[in-house]
């Protein structure tokens, strides 16, 4: 009896194993893996952001046509198939990025997802909840000083102003390694768009930054109030900073070396020249 | 009591002729090289001068050595802060045309000129450009240019003279100068090793010898700046610091340092102290009045059991304290005590003293007669040629006691020499001199032998080095054991 159990019981623990990776743990994936990638564009049955609300996306259009988008958004409209260049249309021009951790299989999941998120009358993908109230000037107060590090952010990730400047920021203006933010409201449609976007940014830069550090929501009401407010004044962030930059450098380097010959400015003088010299001014 | 011993160096001025052979044999040796034309680590200078480098003396010029700050002794060229500040420029470093610029002669051109109506010259030629250059200055102007307005009435050491006086060491017939040969003072609280940023300058535990580690050395420096005597010097071509070694490698051999070897008159004396190490930082320390009598008792009787008891204690092998016993540095710094340091007031504790010289002997001409003797027989110290506080200033701290002692003794034991000898000055008023000079007939006698017929054994006594003792203590004798070959960098080995 013994020495049944001992090879009876491997089989078992490996045959409960496999039947509970099967579908839950495939499914919380593609979850996990839509709210990483695609929820900070869209919604499912939340509205509009930069990209289309998904809720009952099949219905629009067939299966074979969203593979192939999903896929390879760009080369779709590449070909200028008619949907696809209404949809860049009204997304003000923004191209869906082509993700190169697709595959087929993922998504069929991920359309899976969607046709069982879109029945339900509530979807955990419905967006982010972001309040309606008008901003205040405190808000906005609140969102420069985060943007300029005046206060650091509760994730512990790092202040905008390391890579981003926005109009009015003063001194040298921001980092110039993103985009100037001046009109990002606009661009990225808005108050519950830009919400979701901070709220999990895909970029692959900003994505690796903030994945452990987290913006907080009120962190992202008051950056969204100072965005918004930035975009109201218009324009845009015109400091030459480069030059600025190379300027302030090369002056630094002149009132520096100014100041160590004249902090050293006896260093040429040299005691027996200087002293033959005196007795002959003081002889002749 | 922590006693150590130090190879010790007396120079005997009066005996000094400004032959300059002690510089020239060191040169031969030492200083032959790419790098090292301006260096002359044995150098001879003319006394009113400003010597070489041009006014070392000056510290308000040079800041080298020590001074006393809110208690403690501090170098006056170099700080943590300093080093720091100093970075990129060290402002108290002598400059190449303050040394000399080195220069040869075009000989070639006397033999390879084209033929012409004059005489062929050989021109100067840099020694460090290979250009034809205009001559300034030499490692000894003030003895090329004597009495030169420019730079005898410059020396550091007529401050506290009175114009009177200044004006009479230059006058004809007054006009007065010695010799002061220079070599490294072996210093007992060197400010060139206490300077040093990468810990390349070193004092030889058993012998006292300051060293530049080459391969450590990595030419801040700042030794140069903080050396109060200016003897450390930086060779340009490898970036190091060179100084005066007191010839080791000869004194380890038995043989006494090349200048020593060389000298003509016989000036110099070499041999062993024992000195109590303990007591380095209370004496350098001292008021400046006192500076000379605390150097002086940091030196240690090698006969006194206790000081044998200690220095074996402290490893110094029996027969260093033997040499130290038979040493006449001894003699002419602690027992006769008309040896003194060269500008103690820098506070490095010098080891190298020097016998101060005797003025030439003043006479009264009446009429026909010169008259040679005044009724006080040491007038002629006070009222030397060279004024006393010429002396006091270099020797002294500015303090003439100490040089005064000297000078009368020196002066009684040639009275009494006199009247053994000649016998035209009576015993009696010798007697009274040597009695007014504190010294004893046996001590003249003495003084008078070690100065005048003094042996090559009695000027060098060098101790045994004892370097396998000494080596022993840095590296285990045992991983070389079975090494062979010639050559430090790269031993013998077969194949191309």
């Amino acid at each position: 009896m013994v020495k049944r159990a001992r090879h009876v019981r491997p089989w078992v623990i490996g045959g409960v194993l496999l039947a509970a990776s099967a579908s839950p743990a495939a499914a919380q994936d593609t979850a996990v893996y839509f709210k990483q990638n695609c929820a900070s564009c869209h919604t499912i049955g939340g509205g509009r952001l930069v990209g289309p609300d998904l809720k009952d996306v099949a219905t629009r259009r067939d299966r074979a046509w969203l593979v192939e988008f999903i896929l390879a958004p760009s080369d779709v409209i590449a070909r200028a198939d008619p949907y696809a260049l209404q949809l860049q249309q009204e997304a003000r021009g923004v191209v869906m990025p082509t993700l190169t951790t697709l595959d087929r299989i993922l998504v069929g999941r991920i359309l899976d997802l969607i046709g069982a998120e879109s029945v339900l009358p509530k979807s955990q993908f419905a967006g982010i909840q972001i309040s309606e109230r008008p901003f205040t000037g405190q808000d906005i107060n609140l969102g420069r000083a985060l943007f300029r590090g005046d206060r650091r952010l509760s994730g512990g990730g790092p202040s905008c102003i390391s890579c981003h400047t926005i109009r009015g920021i003063g001194g040298l203006g921001g980092g110039q390694l993103g985009p100037d933010l001046t009109r990002v409201y606009e661009r990225l449609l808005g108050r519950k768009a830009l919400a979701t976007w901070l709220n999990a940014p895909p970029t692959p830069t900003m994505r690796g930054v903030f994945a452990q550090a987290g913006i907080a929501d009120g962190e992202v009401f008051a950056l969204v109030a100072h965005f918004e407010h930035a975009a109201r004044q218009g324009g845009q962030d015109n400091r030459g900073g480069l030059l600025e930059f190379l300027l302030l450098g090369v002056g630094g380097a002149v009132v520096g070396l100014i100041a160590l010959t004249s902090a050293w400015r006896n260093r040429f003088t040299n005691v027996r020249r200087t002293l033959v010299g005196r007795r002959r001014l003081t002889r002749s | 009591m922590n006693v150590r011993s130090q190879v010790s160096m007396v120079f005997h001025l009066d005996k000094c002729i400004g032959c300059h052979t002690c510089s020239v044999a060191c040169k031969n040796i030492w200083t032959d090289r790419k790098g090292t034309e301006y260096m002359w680590w044995n150098n001879v200078e003319t006394k009113p001068g400003t010597g070489y480098p041009t006014q070392w003396e000056d510290q308000d010029k040079f800041n080298g050595g020590w001074q006393v700050q809110d208690g403690k002794l501090q170098l006056r060229s170099m700080s943590k802060a300093k080093s720091v500040t100093n970075l990129f420029h060290h402002p108290n470093m002598p400059t190449l045309d303050d040394y000399y610029h080195p220069w040869t002669y075009d000989y070639q051109h006397l033999f390879n000129a084209p033929e012409g109506t004059d005489q062929p010259t050989a021109r100067p030629i840099s020694m460090v450009t290979g250009e034809p250059c205009e001559i300034n200055a030499g490692p000894n102007w003030d003895d090329d240019l004597g009495g030169s307005p420019v730079y005898a009435e410059s020396d550091p050491n007529l401050a506290g003279l009175t114009i009177e006086q200044r004006q009479q060491l230059s006058a004809v017939e007054r006009l007065v100068f010695f010799y002061f040969p220079r070599i490294c003072n072996h210093c007992l609280n060197p400010a060139c090793v206490a300077a040093c940023p990468s810990g390349a300058l070193y004092k030889r535990g058993e012998d006292g010898i300051v060293l530049v580690d080459q391969t450590r050395c990595r030419a801040w420096r700042a030794c140069i700046a903080a050396c109060p005597y200016k003897k450390v010097y930086f060779n340009w071509h490898t970036g190091k610091s060179e100084k005066c070694i007191l010839c080791f490698p000869r004194l380890e051999t038995g043989q006494a340092p090349a200048c020593f070897h060389s000298c003509v008159g016989r000036i110099r004396y070499l041999g062993v102290l024992l000195y109590d190490a303990d007591r380095i930082e209370a004496v350098a320390s001292s008021p400046a009045e006192d500076l000379v009598e605390a150097h002086r008792s940091i030196v240690l009787d090698p006969s006194d059991p206790a000081v044998i008891a200690a220095a074996r204690a402290s490893g110094v092998h029996d027969s260093v304290i033997d040499a130290a016993q038979r040493s006449p540095v001894y003699k002419f710094v602690k027992i006769w005590k008309i040896a003194l340091p060269p500008h103690i007031e820098f506070r490095t504790l010098p080891m190298l003293f020097y016998v101060p010289p005797m003025a030439p002997v003043m006479a009264n001409r009446t009429g026909a007669v010169v008259d040679g003797v005044s009724t006080d027989l040491f007038s002629d110290i006070d009222d030397s040629r060279v004024p006393l506080q010429f002396l006091a200033n270099l020797f002294g701290a500015g303090h003439g006691g100490p040089v005064k002692y000297a000078l009368r003794k020196q002066k009684a034991v040639r009275w009494y020499r006199r009247a053994v000898t000649v016998g035209d000055v009576d015993m009696a008023t010798a007697e009274r001199m040597l009695r007014e000079a504190d010294c004893s007939p046996e001590e003249a006698e003495a003084i008078y032998r070690l100065t005048s017929l003094c042996t090559f054994d009695d000027r060098f006594v060098i101790p045994p080095m004892q370097r396998e003792q000494a080596l022993e203590m840095l590296e285990g004798p045992e991983p070389h054991k079975q090494g062979a070959g010639f050559g430090f960098i790269a031993g013998p080995k077969r194949g191309v």
